[in-house]
């Protein structure tokens, strides 16, 4: 039986009407534009509801959800637990002048969870920890400039954009050098050539970029970078926002055998509420107080009760296992799948954050015509990013989706008979 | 934050370069130069770029260097060069004193009729062949001006570095096609279209890449709307139209 073909006319109609009154339509990268929706009309753009690892478009569609919001769904959508905390919360307190004393209680979490923690300051975004990282580093150092590598995003700062971009200036990024990950020697050299002015090295745990495929870190590369920041007064600065939690729930610098100086961490952490969170280590603790560095939901107890609640979810269950096990069985079958029909499909990076590229051609353009044809059959998925497992993903699910990829293979070769 | 070499770059091979278009598009810019003697002109900027313009059989080819020519125009630098297009400076040939008549003539009709479609009166844009000889110049002399400013302009180069090596086509659906070709980083603007496009965006009407170029409409927003297909290595097309940005501050 040939399977159902998502349209998507009412997300078209709903996209014209928030066009008038929405920059874009729909900004960012949760935006058409932004997002890769190669074609438009092959994705939903707007979703009525959601549950465990689905959401229903506007038009009726259901899809298995393997952005998870790009994240934030590490449970399951509207897990029980995470929103039975928030629920009895919410009857308590949420935003008020002096603070609930769940942010004790949650910073006594994160210092008990995450490794290298020995302090944790709370925000609302990926960006706001990272900024508040690279602050940190800047106030007890007093040096000036961060060591970036290549390819890479830690939110939408200005000091964290480069000089092409709209809106950011020369003088804004005028203290960023550049590094190419997993090159130690580059690294080096940059620091030897900069010797003194360096307040930070900020990275991901590994290079999970857009549009390229994803790479671990080389056998001791993390190592000889943390004796290299401890030697030269460097602060090492890990960006766990996209990874945290889904490969060691002690923080994916623990992972890969090493403690961050600072550590940032958001999607993960509360299933979709929002709080972000920046830990580090003692010796940073008094240059983090002196920030002049707030905001006016920072403290708000809901998103604290739902992060605990997700955090002993996730420790519970063993979440990193769950996303090993799970992303290395999908991976699997989408590979087959795609070696059935003749195709040779890459799968890069983690697992639990596995990264999907066609190789059959250069341009993408086959890639992205095989991501439509997936969308369309209810499975989502971006062309450029790499994707997210969530513990509610099913074993039913998997097989449903190595089904569509098949199916959306086989819809590739059709329209391609040049490719025999 | 433009700066003059930059902009002389974009001058010559993108603003007298659409002279080639204008020649091919509007019958008034031919007729200007038929039954004239062939004839070139050869421009020659220090610091900065040189060219020679070849008028011949009613139409106009450039090339790049001037040792060839018969007319001479040297100029002392970028900024002087510029002034030449913005009508500041009256440039004095090196050689070729007797082609005199054609540079006072036939060449300003030419560069006012240029100007004319550049810059057009919104009254003239109501003519639909006027639109559309407008809308097409511009999609070409954007197209060079992206590689120019991908090459000389210090944020274009850096857009220009982080780009992989492949052609990328700019269209607009049913009326022109044009391509960047990136090679180590270096572009180059073709004025027609791509056999083998890495990346592609296309335009889905004269009237949206009308709007686009006149900055009235967004990209971004129009890819939402299906307005501008985009696809292919996204990230060669994501730096193309931060170089994009950058064109209407030089061509303002």
């Amino acid at each position: 039986m040939s399977m159902k073909i998502n349209t998507h006319n009412r997300s078209a109609e709903l996209f014209q009407r928030a066009a008038k009154v929405i920059p874009s339509g729909l900004y960012g990268h949760q935006g058409p534009a932004e997002g890769c929706c190669i074609p438009v009309s092959a994705f939903p753009l707007f979703s009525e509801r959601a549950e465990g690892s689905y959401f229903w478009d506007v038009d009726g569609n259901r899809y298995i959800d393997y952005m998870c919001a790009y994240g934030p769904n590490v449970l399951g959508y509207n897990d029980p637990d995470v929103d039975r905390a928030v629920m009895e919360q919410m009857k308590i307190e949420n935003c008020v002048t002096a603070p609930s004393t769940k942010i004790i209680e949650f910073a006594e979490l994160m210092v008990d969870t995450v490794a290298s923690a020995d302090w944790a300051f709370f925000a609302k975004n990926g960006g706001d920890t990272t900024t508040a990282a690279i602050m940190t580093a800047r106030a007890a150092t007093h040096k000036k400039k961060i060591i970036f590598v290549k390819g890479y995003y830690h939110g939408v700062a200005p000091w964290c954009q480069k000089i092409d971009y709209p809106g950011v200036i020369p003088e804004d990024v005028a203290n960023n050098l550049y590094v190419e990950w997993n090159d130690f020697e580059d690294l080096e050299r940059i620091v030897a050539e900069n010797e003194g002015e360096i307040a930070a090295f900020i990275s991901t745990p590994y290079m999970h970029g857009n549009f390229l495929d994803n790479v671990l870190p080389a056998e001791g590369y993390w190592q000889k970078v943390r004796k290299l920041c401890t030697e030269k007064g460097i602060v090492l600065i890990v960006d766990d926002v996209r990874c945290g939690f889904r490969l060691d729930l002690a923080g994916s610098d623990h992972f890969y055998g090493i403690e961050a100086d600072l550590i940032c961490f958001c999607k993960a952490l509360a299933n979709g509420w929002n709080v972000s969170a920046l830990c580090g280590k003692d010796w940073l603790k008094s240059s983090i107080s002196g920030l002049t560095y707030t905001g006016s939901y920072w403290m708000s107890a809901v998103p604290f009760a739902a992060a605990i609640a997700c955090i002993e979810k996730m420790k519970k269950i063993d979440l990193p296992k769950i996303c090993l096990e799970k992303g290395l069985m999908l991976t699997d079958g989408l590979k087959a799948a795609a070696a059935n029909n003749g195709f040779n499909l890459n799968v890069s990076g983690e697992p639990a954050l596995f990264y999907l590229m066609l190789k059959d051609d250069d341009s993408l353009m086959l890639h992205q015509e095989w991501i439509a044809e997936v969308v369309k059959r209810g499975v989502y998925m971006t062309n450029h990013h790499n994707h997210f497992i969530n513990a509610s993903l099913s074993d039913e699910d998997i097989k449903f989706t190595i089904e569509v990829a098949e199916d959306a293979f086989k819809a590739v070769r059709k329209n391609h008979p040049e490719l025999g | 934050m433009t700066d003059s070499r930059t902009l002389a770059y974009i001058n010559l091979y993108a603003v007298l370069g659409s002279l080639e278009n204008l020649c091919e598009l509007a019958p008034e810019a031919s007729s200007l130069l038929t039954n004239k003697k062939p004839i070139s002109i050869g421009f020659e900027v220090k610091g900065g770029p040189s060219a020679t313009i070849t008028f011949k059989n009613g139409r106009c080819r450039m090339e790049q260097g001037c040792t060839k020519c018969d007319v001479k125009l040297p100029f002392s630098s970028c900024e002087k060069f510029n002034g030449l297009i913005d009508g500041t400076v009256t440039p004095i040939p090196s050689k070729g004193f007797h082609h005199i008549g054609f540079l006072l003539n036939s060449f300003t009709k030419l560069t006012d009729l240029l100007a004319k479609y550049m810059r057009p009166d919104p009254e003239d844009l109501k003519d639909p062949d006027f639109f559309r000889i407008s809308t097409l110049l511009l999609l070409n002399t954007i197209t060079v001006a992206i590689a120019q400013i991908g090459n000389n302009d210090e944020i274009g180069k850096f857009s220009a570095k982080n780009m992989v090596d492949g052609e990328i086509s700019f269209s607009i659906k049913g009326a022109a096609s044009t391509t960047i070709r990136v090679k180590d980083h270096r572009l180059l603007g073709i004025k027609k279209a791509s056999d083998n496009p890495r990346a592609i965006m296309e335009f889905s009407s004269i009237e949206l890449a009308r709007d686009l170029f006149d900055g009235n409409v967004n990209a971004i927003a129009c890819v939402g709307s299906g307005d501008i297909v985009m696809k292919g290595m996204i990230s060669m097309l994501d730096n193309l139209n931060r170089i994009l940005d950058r064109v209407a501050l030089y061509l303002a």
